[in-house]
């Protein structure tokens, strides 16, 4: 009666998540196996919309991959250069910093991309500067429309979240712990390696991650700043599940970058895994 | 407070010597420039209630907290300007510090492998701290895994297994209960024994630096107010404020005058020094009851005697409000003497402190 009860507590939740995460995704998981036939999905059990994934877009799928990851590793830099100033330097200031840090939030993802289009274009905001400085003799055109363009909007975006992580965990350091290792013999740059990064690397590997997946999955952004030949695959999903009908081929797309995300993910775990004492 | 010369071997250097050491916080003095030596082999406590400035002094001496004034010389090197890491001391800290990510065994191995010890002596080592401290079968846990008193035991292996010069303990029973307490007091003259280290341990409660330290410094409000063998300070407290906090006493208020002191409750008595207020302070257990031979004697009422097995405290007012308390272990005088009825109560002028103020 009363493991009854428990589990009917649990029913709400379950629902919801069943309704909109669990069957959605089994749903499209099946379906990335079914083909299309003039405009209609038919059940099917093939294996063509993976290999076409690798065939096609197989090149998309590793740039995505690696500009992800150039993102991912800058903001978590970024993110924990910023939380260890607001932890062990900032001193009182460090509640102010982080208040500022979250402000940033409110400005909206697009108000971003905008924002750097207005900053990085032909007429934006630095040609001018440079123009207006005698630097340059006329506006360039290497700032926007290039994968550069996509990972500084990106990281601008992503900091914020990543910070809030990485500082958690950089709180839960004790300051006792630091003054053990130095009082064993350890210097500044020991004391960091040893006992600072050992102890948040589950906020620096949740921040990558988080990080990782976004970027990898993003499709606005590139659209916005990344020009002709900066091809994400989540614009090329995105194409095949709205232009072109054909959910098959953007469901294998999907499972398949969902795969090299996992990947990508553990990968990077594995080497902060390294950190840890001997 | 200056080297006792009289000491054995105190013509030797001190260990750890401080001289004008002190240390403020803007305008706060947290501990006033003040000279101290600690010597080898020492187990030497820094003894005050909180704020005193004791922790602030032990941090000082190994390394954590720069002194804004005077200097510290560990084996006759001025260490004064050194990080911690670069001080043959360690420290047990109050909250221990362990690192959470790592074993019990890596917690402990971890100081020798930034010393480049060899991997074989490093695990001899690790192996026989941990059975000095008799923790060998913790090695493999992880600290949050750990009680309080097994945590207290690997923070002290893991600054023991460096060997220092000196050894620093921050408080290093205060979160323990009672009886753990008790256990790791023992434990600690054991491996103080055992090892014949130098030790120097900041504390608030008088009867763990009664029962632990060969030396005390009793410090309150940023000074050392005196230095001397727990012996020593009890017979011969200094001031009022050192005789309250280090055992119980009695101190009752007087003045002197022209080389005459006179009591407040009566009774009056040779002694040299300048006039003014002072306070006679005289431990109970060398209070006499119904005292008819007695160098100082006042008249009272009986106010409380309770049997406690060994002696039976005996509670005493004087006309003056002033209270004496007595200890007496000689069951005879308890005949005669009946609560609420008159007493007298004496002592011998060589069992009695005067110091000034009251």
């Amino acid at each position: 009666m009363e493991t009854l009860r428990r589990h009917a507590m649990l029913g709400p939740a379950a629902a919801v998540l069943g309704l909109l995460f669990v069957a959605p995704f089994a749903f499209l998981f099946v379906v990335s196996f079914w083909r299309v036939r003039t405009f209609k999905l038919s059940p099917d059990f093939i294996l063509d919309n993976y290999v076409d994934t690798f065939d096609k877009y197989g090149g998309s799928l590793l740039f995505t991959v690696a500009v992800a990851a150039t993102i991912a590793t800058l903001t978590t830099t970024l993110a924990f250069g910023f939380g260890y100033v607001i932890r062990f330097k900032a001193g009182r200031s460090g509640n102010a910093l982080l208040m500022v840090t979250l402000i940033t939030l409110f400005g909206g993802y697009l108000v971003k991309i905008y924002a750097w289009k207005t900053i990085l274009g032909t007429e934006g905001i630095l040609n001018s500067a440079l123009l207006a400085l005698g630097l340059v003799a006329e506006p360039l055109t290497i700032f926007i429309y290039n994968p550069g363009a996509v990972v500084v909007t990106l990281t601008h975006f992503l900091l914020p979240l990543a910070v809030l992580p990485v500082y958690a965990s950089l709180r839960g350091v004790r300051d006792i712990t630091l003054e053990a290792a130095r009082d064993l013999g350890a210097r500044p740059a020991r004391v960091f390696l040893d006992v600072i990064l050992p102890q948040c690397l589950p906020g620096v590997s949740a921040a990558f991650a988080f990080c990782f997946l976004i970027s990898a999955g993003d499709y606005v952004t590139p659209r916005y700043v990344g020009g002709p030949y900066t091809s994400m695959i989540g614009d090329f999903i995105e194409g095949q599940f709205s232009l072109k009908f054909d959910w098959p081929s953007g469901a294998a797309m999907s499972f398949t970058v969902l795969a090299a995300c996992l990947l990508a993910v553990l990968a990077a775990r594995a080497l902060l895994g390294l950190a840890r004492p001997r | 407070m200056q080297a006792d010369a009289t000491r054995p071997g105190g013509e030797r250097q001190p260990l750890v010597r401080l001289r004008g050491l002190g240390k403020t916080f803007g305008p706060v003095v947290a501990v006033a420039p003040l000279d101290l030596d600690i010597f080898a082999g020492d187990f030497y406590a820094l003894l005050g209630p909180s704020g005193c400035g004791k922790t602030t002094l032990l941090r000082m001496v190994g390394g954590f907290t720069p002194p804004t004034a005077g200097t510290v010389t560990i084996d006759g090197q001025d260490v004064t300007r050194l990080g911690p890491e670069k001080r043959p001391t360690n420290m047990v800290f109050q909250g221990y510090g362990l690192f959470p990510h790592m074993t019990v065994r890596q917690n402990i191995g971890y100081g020798l492998g930034l010393a480049r010890v060899a991997d074989t002596e490093r695990e001899e080592r690790v192996r026989a701290i941990m059975a000095l401290v008799r923790i060998g079968e913790l090695a493999e846990r992880k600290p949050d895994a750990l009680s309080g008193g097994q945590a207290q035991r690997v923070a002290l292996a893991r600054a023991l297994v460096m060997r220092p010069r000196v050894l620093l303990l921050d408080e290093p029973l205060a979160a323990l209960d009672l009886k753990l307490r008790k256990q790791m007091q023992e434990e600690l003259r054991r491996i103080h024994q055992s090892i014949g280290g130098t030790f120097v341990f900041v504390t608030h409660d008088q009867g763990e630096a009664m029962g632990l330290a060969n030396r005390i410094a009793v410090m309150e409000a940023g000074r050392c107010v005196q230095e001397g063998s727990p012996e020593e300070i009890y017979r011969r407290p200094k001031t009022r404020f050192v005789s309250g906090f280090i055992g119980e006493a009695n101190m009752l208020a007087g003045a002197r005058q022209g080389g005459r002191v006179r009591l407040g409750a009566g009774s009056a008595f040779d002694d040299d020094g300048a006039d003014g207020p002072v306070s006679v302070v005289v431990r109970p257990e060398a209070v006499r009851l119904g005292a008819v031979d007695a160098d100082v004697r006042l008249e009272g009422r009986l106010e409380d005697a309770v049997f406690l097995g060994p002696y039976t405290r005996y509670r005493v007012a004087l006309a003056t409000g002033e209270e004496i308390i007595a200890h007496a272990s000689d069951g005879r005088i308890e005949e005669g003497l009946a609560v609420g009825a008159p007493v007298a109560v004496g002592w011998s002028r060589a069992d009695q402190r005067i110091v000034e103020g009251t």
